[in-house]
């Protein structure tokens, strides 16, 4: 029964992994602008994600080999360079938002300005990289983000009105601020959606060694963990929309940000609000650096894993290295990390048409998949998410334009 | 699949990996070798390199030239005798070992002159092998 103890694992680490610097601010933009509106595309997202984490992770379990590794068998090294800078492009700016989502939390709660906390956090993370294993890393910030469940006490305090909650989950059109209405809605597809999320899933099956056996987890892991992730990012969404809509106030600074929980938590809610931010964001931080040695070391043939000695994969060491350092640097030369934040969704929404439509060709492979090929339910979903993806891609840098504040 | 084996399906771009199953690049290119009167054969895989650049494309092989300028050194290429390969599936095993492949000379270089020094490189408990 120790598959069973995975699961429960695998459900809190997938739920830690949803709430980071994206969902947490794109969903509180959400409510204050615009009340429950928008949780169908949080819903959306969440549904999104978690057929492609059961695909990624249905391939790594079938194949024993991620998704990048058979993405630069079939492309060849030359049309690799396209997913490559695709992912990473945007993951990098992603990995920033984060630092700066933990500098800023540590900013509010010290009086210390957040510049100053870039290379600390980074050096942290580094640390846990090069020392820790594979199950540190993913565990450890499963466990402690479950502090993000402060959202769904204080979302149940304030007692929302849960008709008007379920008529949010059906999509609608605004009746003000149009733009900006689909300018959210976009960024919280790109901060559900990140291709980082799914790259890390597919490498962290191998990692934990799954195998075909493995499927059935594979299943509860991303149906499940996404379910309560996206839970949670709704609840994030719903004390946003009950304490700063009423207000009128505007969710466009970090220190409005954080008051999302000091009306129905009180005081504590403040801290719980900086302590859930900390560490949701370190644990992204830490994921999104991986992904990123990740994709490097698999495209091009590396040893790669987290487990081995940095003496045994020094190129995979020196990725995440040189990664986690870089993304420091515009932190702790003061970029404003809320703005970076929104850019970031918005360019990695548009990225994702470069991974998700290389999948419909890899899962439908026989010689790959063998007996567990995708069916037409996962076929049909993975094409309208193709097409999804797609739209994201056309429509997201005009709304950045028109919508961006 | 008994029909032979599918040089630009089965070999190009395929995962390598040493006698000790560590991962030694991707394979960049096949080389024929053609004898007199006899049929062309399959004679090396090569790896890497200045032959991975070139398929990149010219920038890359620019960016190579800049980088190596004036040295006099190998062209980072891994050349792999057909002869070695032990099996060809996922991955394609080989009887050679890592430490001794020109391709592998960042590899080297980076854990030797950099990785090494800093503390903890040696210290990570491997819990399982890949």
């Amino acid at each position: 029964m120790k598959k069973w103890g995975e699961v429960a694992l695998g459900v809190v680490t997938s739920m830690g992994g949803f709430l980071e610097v994206g969902s947490i601010a794109t969903s509180i933009q959400a409510g204050a602008a615009f009340g429950f509106q928008l949780a169908w595309a949080l819903a959306l997202g969440t549904i999104s994600l978690a057929l492609l984490m059961e695909m990624t992770g249905r391939l790594a379990a079938v194949s024993g080999r991620s998704y990048v590794d058979l993405l630069r068998e079939h492309m060849g090294v030359r049309f690799f360079l396209i997913p490559l800078v695709a992912v990473l492009v945007p993951s990098f700016m992603v990995l920033v938002s984060e630092i700066g989502g933990v500098a800023i939390g540590l900013q509010m709660a010290t009086g210390i300005g957040f510049q100053w906390w870039a290379i600390p956090i980074a050096f942290f993370g580094w640390l846990l990289l090069w020392r820790g294993t594979f199950k540190m890393v993913e565990n450890g910030t499963a466990i402690l983000g479950l502090t993000s469940v402060v959202f769904l006490v204080a979302a149940l305090l304030l007692k929302p009105d849960w008709s008007a909650v379920g008529a949010g989950l059906i999509p609608s059109a605004p009746d003000h601020d149009k733009a900006s209405y689909w300018y959210i809605a976009v960024s919280i597809l790109g901060a559900s959606i990140s291709p980082y999320l799914f790259l890390f899933y597919s490498s962290g099956a191998l990692e934990d060694g799954w195998s075909v056996e493995y499927l059935n987890v594979n299943r509860l892991t991303a149906g499940l963990g996404n379910l309560f992730g996206g839970g949670l990012a709704l609840t994030v969404l719903l004390c946003s929309a009950m304490v700063f809509m009423p207000r009128s106030l505007e969710a466009d600074a970090y220190e409005q940000i954080s008051l999302v929980l000091a009306s129905p938590l009180g005081r504590g809610g403040f801290s719980l609000f900086l302590i859930t931010l900390c560490i949701t964001c370190f644990g992204a931080t830490v994921e999104i650096t991986l992904a990123g040695a990740y994709l490097v070391a698999q495209g091009l043939g590396w040893p790669w894993s987290e487990n081995m000695k940095p003496a045994r994969d020094a190129r995979f060491a020196a990725t995440y290295t040189v990664l986690i350092v870089l993304a420091a640097v515009p932190i702790a030369l003061g970029a404003d990390p809320l703005r970076l934040t929104n850019i970031s969704m918005v360019v990695s929404a548009a990225s994702l048409p470069v991974t998700v439509i290389p999948l419909i060709v890899l899962m439908n492979d026989r010689r790959v998949m063998t007996s567990h090929s995708n069916g037409w339910f996962s076929n049909i979903a993975l094409v309208l998410l193709a097409l999804m993806s797609l739209v994201l891609f056309l429509a997201a840098m005009p709304l950045r334009w028109f919508g961006g504040a | 699949m008994n029909d032979g084996l599918d040089l630009r399906h089965d070999v190009l771009d395929a995962q390598l990996v040493d006698r000790h199953r560590e991962n030694i690049g991707r394979c960049d290119t096949v080389m024929l070798e053609l004898r007199d009167g006899r049929p062309p054969r399959v004679a090396a895989i090569l790896i890497g390199g200045a032959v991975r650049d070139e398929r990149i494309g010219r920038w890359m092989q620019a960016l190579r030239r800049l980088v190596h300028r004036g040295e006099a050194r190998s062209d980072g290429v891994s050349r792999i005798p057909f002869a070695a390969v032990q099996s060809i599936g996922d991955t394609i095993q080989v009887d050679v070992l890592r430490d001794e492949l020109p391709s592998e000379n960042v590899e080297r270089w980076l854990a030797e002159r950099v990785v090494c020094h800093i503390p903890g490189a040696q210290r990570k408990q491997e819990k399982q092998k890949r």
